[in-house]
């Protein structure tokens, strides 16, 4: 601990068990060492040919899952329709695709990443210097609950699947949980991306709470002076003769005075050793508390000290947006493929599902949708990830525009020229900056776009159920018409020539 | 009849029963939001676990009939537990909170209604329109026709047991459209105060044209002299500043004791016309002082809508998902099932028909639910308009002071940002206006393109409708 410590937590340090575990699995390359006693995360090499080789271990082991099962498919070319068979080809493949693009990603980021977190570092800082305190201590809690979520449903899925559906007794069944690992290494990889982007909305929530505050002192503050006033006025009628008026109305200013004086003296030395010794992070906080209770003191009366407080929010702000766009450049080409995941899979599941309802073949990778349960529990799990996903892009949005709200709250309630100039001023630029999340610039990630893709889903599922309708009814005809051919031939060959051409008329318009 | 209609909705057990009173025993309030959902759930076991009452156990019902109501039990099953959910979830917090912040907002308007002499003028929002009436007369003619079809149906075929199978079929979407009701009567509410700010606004507009004329001329007249005002005012900035705080002071004196306020705002109006460049600092008894009060009443409002939004969006969801559901449903039925083979069977005709006029009833309040959200937009765009209309104007209160143009210039920018972060969503899956009905009409379009292409002549033929 030679370095000077820092003003702030790092936010980092929440990341401790989630950084362990997706380095022993070969999500991140970074280096542990540095990582245990400096809380940053450092290029390594080794950590790059680690990850490189859990790559090819991961990739070889599931082509073995894959051929070794495909055994089953072989027949189900033969019997089954073409439709099933493709989709079965397309899809047994982008699990792996989306692992891989994952993994490569951390390789290619590497060092951004680690930039990216002491860039939010840098904003904790400049937060705390504006009385602004990010709690990010109970950003632990919910990396933990996620992990757990993830195990949960990794296992439950696989457990199921062991049960129900998978052939204990060949020796190849053990081989079966494989078949986890891409989701489950993607998982990870997405709650580092989660947690990161709920830490921003967590300080973009922040600022709009300071300001928020600003604008309810200042209200207080005046609520107080008028009362204050008229309090004065009261008691200059009730219990004063007429001539002391003036007299006494200059004492009162004077008391008054006094107190806000007294109250500033009291506060502010704290402020300053606090702000330079720089505590721990619930200092501030009753630090704040007291501020509100006991002197109705406002910022805002004063523009010229605000003005900077406000440039300041704003600047960081804009810090916190370029960041915003900085994470999702480093995760773009993930949450693309994930998304193209969700959406294929989710389709995949429900048609298979159907086929299997049907008592049709549907490839072996997909065997978890022979099971309705499991397919829910299948469904939870890659809707869950997408969703969230989603929602907390939308949520981070949203919170970065009301940012413009609030500081234009504190110009009104304020009602001051010069706070009006820089309130405008600031309102413009807040107005183009603005974040917004997409994927790889495809679409944008807010809800719209489920509502899109909830209807896709919709669309498609109907179109391929409408199809597999069309070819099981051609296949019954079919076999109707060969079964019937070989009755009428067998007959035919008693009888004469006649009726076999009868029937075969009679057969042609019916398929 | 908002009066009705929430009476009904305490009744079904929708919204807690005193809503507006704080302090009140818990038990009473919440009794039937717990009753009738238990009452529902039994129902519903009953129907699906017994299997007795419900109409998919009829002798007489065939594979499309048995598949058609069980889509619309779950359905209905669907909307009103993620309803009733919701419902328990925002008990009466919501309810207070709207109150209290309506009384705030309304206090403040009634101010700036005194303070713009608007109150002298009879108010006349009790007359309603033509319109209003009409929507009120259909809705009302709507349901109670729907009500009476399934009832009098439903008690030819279950006698005395009928309320079991009314209860799943028919009540989920009664309450999902009493919910609705709830939402379209707060929406409205807030419209109104929308529609009350902008008159305000307008007022101001108004005496902006009217104060014009004069003063153009006094302008011309007394440049020097006003060119002498301005640069003492920037001379001392401080003075400004107190000039400000003065003016306040003055606007909260005259809040006091309103029967003073009209006699000097009078007077103030004869300054105005009458007195040197100086008034134009405080002249803050004409309409215009009342801007700042305006537009955080605007920005209130706004938040308050934030709120309602909030609590009535996630509703809006399934009930706007079923409606889409049953509508589709209810013209393919009607078209593959009940033009080929309509009256043949008593039991499937009602099936086709209770669609029919389910669909019709979800409809028309999904309409209305999105004209008024629609409305309540463009009223809170309005304002922003008329501000900028008032600025185009450029009226003398404004004239040697920036602090007008900067204060009206951040409320539009603050319009900005607010358009950018709140519509009337549907938990921000859809935008609840007009778009909303054309993106829904295409989807349902191109769904019932697919559907139609299903063959359904094999399955009537199998149940023997069809030769």
């Amino acid at each position: 601990m030679s370095q000077p410590t820092p003003l702030v937590q790092p936010l980092l340090q929440q990341f401790q068990q989630l950084f362990f575990l997706s380095k022993l699995v070969g999500v991140l390359p970074q280096d542990l060492e540095s990582f245990r006693t400096k809380n940053v995360l450092e290029k390594s090499s080794r950590g790059m040919w680690y990850l490189l080789g859990t790559i090819v271990a991961y990739v070889a082991l599931y082509n073995f899952l894959i051929i070794s099962f495909g055994e089953e498919d072989r027949t189900l070319k033969a019997s089954q329709s073409t439709l099933t068979f493709v989709i079965g080809i397309f899809l047994t493949y982008i699990g792996l695709i989306m692992m891989a693009t994952d993994q490569i990603t951390a390789l290619r980021n590497q060092s951004k990443l680690g930039e990216l977190y002491e860039r939010i570092q840098v904003v904790d800082e400049r937060l705390y210097r504006e009385n602004c305190v990010v709690d990010n201590s109970r950003l632990h809690v919910r990396i933990r609950l996620m992990i757990v979520l993830t195990f949960l449903f990794e296992i439950s899925v696989l457990m199921a699947t062991y049960i129900k559906l998978v052939d204990l007794t060949e020796w190849i069944a053990f081989f079966w949980c494989i078949s986890a690992i891409p989701t489950f290494i993607n998982s990870l990889d997405k709650i580092w991306f989660a947690v990161s982007l709920f830490a921003l909305k967590s300080r973009f929530e922040a600022i709009n709470a300071t300001l928020d505050e600003l604008v309810a002192t200042h209200a207080k503050f005046k609520a107080w002076q008028s009362g204050a006033e008229t309090e004065s006025e009261l008691i200059l009628d009730s219990n004063s003769p007429p001539q002391y008026d003036s007299n006494l109305e200059y004492l009162y200013k004077e008391l008054r005075g006094m107190d806000i004086g007294s109250a500033k003296n009291k506060v502010s030395p704290i402020a300053h050793s606090m702000n330079s010794f720089g505590e721990s992070i619930k200092t501030p906080q009753k630090l704040r508390k007291t501020m509100v209770n006991m002197a109705h003191e406002s910022e805002l009366a004063n523009p010229a000290k605000v003005e900077e407080k406000l440039n300041n929010l704003c600047q960081v702000h804009d810090e916190i947006c370029e960041i915003g766009k900085a994470l999702n450049e480093l995760w773009s080409y993930p949450i693309l493929t994930l998304m193209a995941y969700g959406f294929l899979i989710f389709t995949a599941q429900l048609y298979f599902l159907y086929c299997a309802t049907q008592a049709q073949a549907i490839p072996s990778l997909f065997r978890s949708a022979k099971d309705p349960f499991i397919t829910l529990f299948v469904l939870c799990y890659t809707s869950g990830k997408c969703i969230y996903l989603i929602y907390l892009s939308w949520k981070t949005s949203l919170a970065s525009k009301r940012t413009g709200i609030s500081l234009h709250k504190c110009g009104v309630v304020a009602d001051d020229n010069l706070l009006y100039e820089v309130v405008n001023h600031l309102s413009l630029k807040l107005l183009n900056h603005s974040v917004d999340f997409s994927a790889c610039g495809f679409f944008t990630l807010d809800m719209e776009t489920l509502y899109g893709v909830s209807g896709g889903i919709t669309s498609y599922l109907i179109i391929l159920i409408q199809f597999n309708l069309a070819a099981q009814q051609a296949k019954d005809a079919i076999q109707a018409f060969n079964s019937f051919n070989e009755t009428a031939s067998l007959i035919g060959a008693e009888m004469e020539n006649g009726t076999f051409s009868f029937t075969s008329t009679t057969l042609s318009p019916t398929n | 009849m908002i009066q009705i209609m929430n009476w009904f909705s305490m009744a079904i057990g929708l919204i807690p029963l005193n809503r507006q009173t704080a302090k009140s025993t818990n038990a009473i309030d919440y009794a039937m939001m717990v009753i009738v959902p238990c009452f529902y759930l039994a129902c519903y076991t009953t129907i699906n676990f017994l299997n007795l009452y419900g109409l998919p156990y009829l002798s007489t019902c065939n594979s499309v009939c048995n598949l058609s109501n069980k889509l619309f039990m779950h359905l209905g099953a669907f909307l009103y537990v993620t309803i009733t959910l919701c419902s328990l979830y925002r008990r009466k917090f919501f309810f207070l909170e709207f109150n209290e912040r309506l009384q705030e907002i309304d206090a403040i308007i009634l101010k700036c209604r005194r303070v713009a002499e608007l109150d002298k003028v009879r108010v006349t929002v009790v007359k309603h329109s033509v319109a209003y009436h009409f929507t009120w007369l259909l809705v009302f003619g709507v349901f109670s026709f729907a009500l009476y079809y399934d009832t009098k149906e439903m008690f030819g075929i279950f006698g005395q047991f009928s309320f079991v199978s009314l209860m799943v079929t028919s009540f989920p979407f009664l309450a999902g459209s009493v919910i609705q009701g709830e939402f379209i009567y707060h929406v409205s509410v807030i419209s109104e105060r929308f529609s009350q700010i902008n008159t305000l606004f307008e007022k101001i507009n108004q005496e902006a044209r009217h104060k014009q004329a004069p003063l153009t001329v006094f302008d011309i007249e007394s440049n020097g002299e006003k060119q002498d005002t301005r640069e003492a005012t920037n001379a001392n900035g401080d003075t400004k500043l107190a000039d400000e705080m003065k003016r306040q002071v003055a606007k909260k004196d005259k809040q006091k004791d309103k029967a003073e306020s009209e006699t000097s705002s009078d007077e103030d109006d004869e300054d105005f016309d009458y007195d040197d460049a100086t008034m134009a600092e405080d002249t803050g008894n004409t309409s215009e002082s009342n801007l700042p009060d305006l537009f955080k009443l605007h920005d209130k409002i706004l938040s308050l809508s934030v709120v309602t939004n909030g609590e009535f969006g996630p509703q809006c969801v399934p009930y706007m998902a079923a409606c889409f559901v049953i509508s589709i449903f209810g013209i393919f039925l009607e078209t593959k099932v009940n033009f080929i083979v309509s009256g043949k069977d008593r039991l499937l005709d009602y099936i086709t028909y209770m669609y029919c006029v389910w669909t019709g009833v979800t409809m028309l309040v999904a309409y209305i639910v999105l004209r008024l959200c629609c409305n309540a937009n463009n009223h809170s765009k309005q304002s922003a308009m008329i501000v900028h209309e008032i600025m185009q104007k450029k009226p003398a209160f404004m004239l040697s002071n920036d602090l007008f143009y900067n204060k009206m210039k951040s409320f539009t920018l603050q319009f900005l940002h607010w358009e950018g972060f709140f519509h009337f969503n549907g938990m921000g899956l859809f935008a609840l206006d007009y778009t909303f009905i054309f993106s829904t009409v295409s989807a349902a379009t191109s769904y019932l393109i697919v559907l139609l292409q299903f063959d359904m002549s094999t399955i009537l033929r199998n149940e023997g409708l069809m030769s």
